[in-house]
This record gives structure tokens, C-alpha cells and sequence, in this order.
């Protein structure tokens, strides 16, 4: 990235930030409903002096991990079984479809109640997901492998396994890839969500608590902290993605035709 | 295609012509055992082709180079796919970058080469393994006249004195006179089926610039273009 855009960024962040502190002081805004910047970072400050945010962060991102884990190896399985067996596809497809359109923040109470307040009921609801994310994009892998390579490398004698491990995997993979970004976001998102439905720990119980209590500087300095993950973990996939994808042409276009899927 | 009676003989060159949609790639998938006839059989060395064809490589028309493979992984992939000893496999791949000149550019990967050096990509890694049979569909049709040429006579070179049989399909008869010890012109289809075969009687080796002045090169391309051409008229119609 250039110097210039990266100053240009900041730029922006400062403006937005200072027009929301200069609100906040002049009285436009009101403090009590909007907080104020320098709050939220004293607040941030303190959490992580204190220590205090670190167990939060930590339970969030250990159940995030998990989501992620888990929901990325059962939707590359699934992606790769209804993608090489057509029957079994043709068979699942309106089950699929039914499960990706159920809005999945309605199962968390249902999670809370079969797993318990633990981590376990926000690693579910992760992976109902980051799971449809990634087998969607797995499925379109196999599915849309060039016929051509497939032929050409049936023709230099590759057995069933062979062909596998040479053209479907990689192939899958830059679909996979491409969805990497949105299901670690997902499953961030959704943990946090789960949290904030019912638990004793977390960024989401931490928001939670804030909120209960009128404290929108807690709220804000948890969102805070979320985004600051999330910056940090996209730049480690961005980094990962060039390492493994750096066969690809660099200004390909992105294809991301992944099946978008909610919370 | 209909009634399509066709006996290649080993070691010989063969081009197969036709008007676009009259199934010459059909027949080379036939031969590869890609597609199977709905009657009829295909032999190979006497023996009725079950599956694919073992004694043959196949060179696509589109790219089918493995994009996110090296060149050097994309070339020694047969050999690799065959279980041959890692070291075996870099000493002959090293073999054929030299020899399709491909010299600096092992490392790279298929995107970030010209259309010209994709072929020999392909070339190398359908000859390395060494097959009885080379099967070529119009192998050199997205590349400009030059590169065509200068790649034609690098297949006649690989081919001379392999004993290999080449089964070579293109829409250009030129290129299929220059190259070809005969040449098979099919009709338009549906139902295609042989209109005619030549035997080009041109000396070799060919030096493939100047063989299109040949007096010979002339009679034989109008001897050939008077069945195409046809074949070519009624395609339009269709």
C-alpha cells in the first residue's frame, strides 16, 4: 500500500475521531448516549493495565478459534463429498438451503440449553456459520475444477487420489481462500454474539455488562478491542494468502461468489 | 461422425483437417479414450482400447497447465504421477528445459510466461513421459504466425527419429502439409465422416520458413483444398 493512502486513512480516523470528541465537548453530542473517544480510551487503558480484558479477550478468541477450526474442517469434508458424489448433492440441497437461511442468532438460545453457558454453546453457533461459509466455497471448488486440467492430468496417469491431491485440492483451495476472510469475521462475530446472549465470559459479556448498567464507554472500548482483533487476525490470513496463492496472477480479479451468510 | 474407418500407422505423423464442428477433436478424444464410441472400436497396437489410452499423451488445445505448479513441477508431473525416484524426476525434467528452452524460467508458474513458452510447457510435459502415442489438438492455434511456425518445427524435431506415432488436428491446412507425412480431411458434420486421405510426399527434414515456396507444397495444398474447401461451404450453410 502506498504512503500516501495509508496517511490518507489516518487522516480520516483522526477527523472522524476529533469531529466525535469536539461533538461530544461542544454538547452537539450527548456524552451520556455517545461517550467520547478519550473515554474509551482511558477505559481501554485501564482495562488492559488492570488486566482485566485479557481473560475476556482470551475466552473470545479461544471459542472463536474453535468455531473456525471446527466449522472449516466439517465444511471442507462436506464441500469435498457433495462436490465428487452429484447424487448426494442433488439429495442434501434443499436441506442445505433450509439450514442457510435460518437466521442462526434463533438457535443460541437453543445452544445455551444443550451445551450450558460454557464456551461450548458460542462455539456452536460459530460453527453454523462459518461452516455453510466454507462448504459453499469448497463445493464451487470442486465442482468448477477445469475440465481440461482434470483430463490432462487423467491422460499423464494420475489415479482417482492423484487427481485429488493435484488439481481438486488446490483448486478448492483458492476458493476456500476466498472465504477465509469472512468465516474468521464470522466466527468472531458469532461468538461474541453468543456471549452476549448468555455467558459469564468474554468481549460480549463484557459489552453486555456495560450496556446493563447505561455504560456506553464499556460498550464502545469492547468494540474497541473487538475491531483490534480483527484488524490483526485479517492481516495474518492477508499474509498466509500470499504465501500459499502466490502462483496467482496478481491483479486477478477476486472471485468471491461464495454464498454470503449471516448471523 | 459416421463410418469413420482409421488406421494410423506407427510412427508416422498424421494431420487430421476439417471445417470447424466436424468432430476432429471427437476423434482424438476417442483415441485418448477420454470419450468412448457409441459403436464401433478403437484399437491400439491390435488391442481393443478399454479405458484410457496408456500409450498415449495429449497436448489440449486450451491451457492445461497446472497454474499453481512451477514450470519444472508442471513438466515432471507425469514422471511424478508415475512413482519415478524424485532425483530421476529432476535430472529429466532439468533435460527438457533445456531442451524446449526454458532455460531461468523453472521457476516460474504458468501465469507469468508468454502463450508461446505455455506450449512448450506442455510439450515438454507430454513427451517426457515418453509416450508411444502424441496426440495433438490444434496445439498451436492461440499463438501469433511465428511463434506457430518456430513451434511446428520444434515438434518435427522432437518427433524425427522418436519412433513416436503423432496424431496432430488442426484447422489450418498449411500447417497440416508442412508437418504431416498424411493428411486426412474430415467432412462437415453432424455425421462427419472421411472425405479424403493424402500422403504428403515432401522430403524431410523440412525446413518449415521455406517449404510453403515449394512447387510440390502448392500442388499438394490444391489438391487437398479442392475436397475442404467444399466441406468448408457446407459448414457455412449449416
Amino acid at each position: 500500500m502506498s504512503v500516501s493512502l495509508r496517511a490518507a486513512q489516518v487522516a480520516l480516523a483522526a477527523v472522524l475521531l476529533g469531529s466525535w470528541e469536539a461533538g461530544t465537548r461542544t454538547g452537539v453530542l450527548d456524552k451520556f448516549f455517545f461517550s467520547r473517544p478519550t473515554d474509551i480510551g482511558a477505559r481501554l487503558v485501564q482495562w488492559i493495565t488492570s488486566g482485566s480484558l485479557w481473560p475476556h479477550l482470551a475466552t473470545t478468541l479461544a471459542e472463536a478459534a474453535l468455531a473456525f477450526a471446527i466449522g472449516v474442517s466439517l465444511g471442507v469434508t462436506a464441500g469435498f463429498a457433495l462436490g465428487r458424489t452429484r447424487w448426494l448433492a442433488d439429495l442434501l440441497d434443499p436441506f442445505l438451503r433450509i439450514a442457510n437461511a435460518l437466521p442462526r442468532v434463533v438457535l443460541a438460545p437453543l445452544f445455551l440449553l444443550w451445551f450450558g453457558l460454557g464456551i461450548w454453546s458460542k462455539v456452536a453457533l460459530g460453527v453454523t456459520v462459518v461452516f455453510f461459509v466454507v462448504f459453499f466455497n469448497t463445493f464451487q471448488g470442486v465442482r468448477d475444477v477445469d475440465p481440461v486440467l482434470v483430463n490432462n492430468v487423467r491422460m499423464l496417469g494420475a489415479s482417482e487420489r492423484q487427481l485429488v491431491r493435484h488439481v481438486l485440492i488446490p483448486s478448492a483451495l483458492t476458493w476456500i481462500f476466498s472465504s477465509l476472510h469472512i468465516s474468521i469475521g464470522f466466527a468472531i462475530i458469532s461468538v461474541v454474539v453468543g456471549e452476549y446472549l448468555g455467558s459469564s465470559r468474554g468481549v460480549g459479556y463484557l459489552i453486555a455488562q456495560a450496556e446493563g448498567v447505561f455504560d456506553t464507554t464499556g460498550v464502545f472500548a469492547g468494540m474497541a478491542a473487538l475491531a483490534a482483533v480483527v484488524l490483526v487476525v485479517g492481516a495474518g490470513v492477508n499474509r498466509l494468502e500470499r504465501r500459499l496463492l502466490r502462483w496467482k496472477p496478481r491483479a486477478s480479479e477476486v472471485h468471491d461468489r461464495s454464498e454470503r451468510s449471516g448471523i | 461422425m459416421r463410418d469413420i474407418t482409421l488406421d494410423v500407422a506407427a510412427g508416422s505423423f498424421l494431420s487430421i483437417v476439417g471445417p470447424s464442428g466436424c468432430g476432429k477433436s471427437t476423434v482424438l478424444n476417442l483415441i485418448a479414450g477420454l470419450a468412448s464410441p457409441s459403436s464401433g472400436r478403437i484399437a491400439v497396437s491390435g488391442e481393443p482400447l478399454q479405458g484410457l489410452n496408456r500409450h498415449a499423451s495429449y497436448m489440449f488445445q486450451q491451457d492445461a497447465l497446472l497454474p499453481w505448479k512451477s514450470v519444472a513441477a508442471n513438466i515432471g508431473l507425469g514422471l511424478e504421477l508415475a512413482g519415478t525416484d524424485p532425483r530421476e524426476v529432476r535430472s529429466r525434467t532439468a533435460e527438457w528445459v533445456e531442451r524446449t528452452g526454458l532455460r531461468g524460467f523453472a521457476g516460474k508458474f504458468p501465469h507469468q510466461l508468454s502463450g508461446g513458452m505455455r506450449k512448450r510447457v506442455a510439450m515438454a510435459q507430454s513427451w517426457i513421459v515418453d509416450p508411444g502415442i502424441v496426440l495433438m489438438d490444434e496445439p498451436f492455434s492461440a499463438l501469433d504466425v511465428h511463434t506457430r511456425l518456430r513451434m511446428g518445427g520444434e515438434i518435427l524435431n522432437l518427433w524425427a527419429d522418436s519412433g513416436k506415432t503423432v496424431v496432430f488436428v488442426t484447422h489450418d491446412l498449411e500447417e497440416a502439409i508442412a508437418l504431416s507425412g498424411e493428411v486426412v480431411v474430415l467432412s462437415a458434420g453432424p455425421a462427419s465422416r472421411i472425405v479424403g486421405r493424402y500422403a504428403v510426399d515432401l522430403p524431410r527434414p523440412r525446413n518449415l520458413i521455406d517449404i510453403k515456396t515449394e512447387p510440390r507444397f502448392h500442388e499438394l495444398y490444391a489438391a487437398i483444398w479442392r475436397d475442404l474447401r467444399g466441406e468448408v461451404l457446407k459448414s457455412y450453410e449449416r
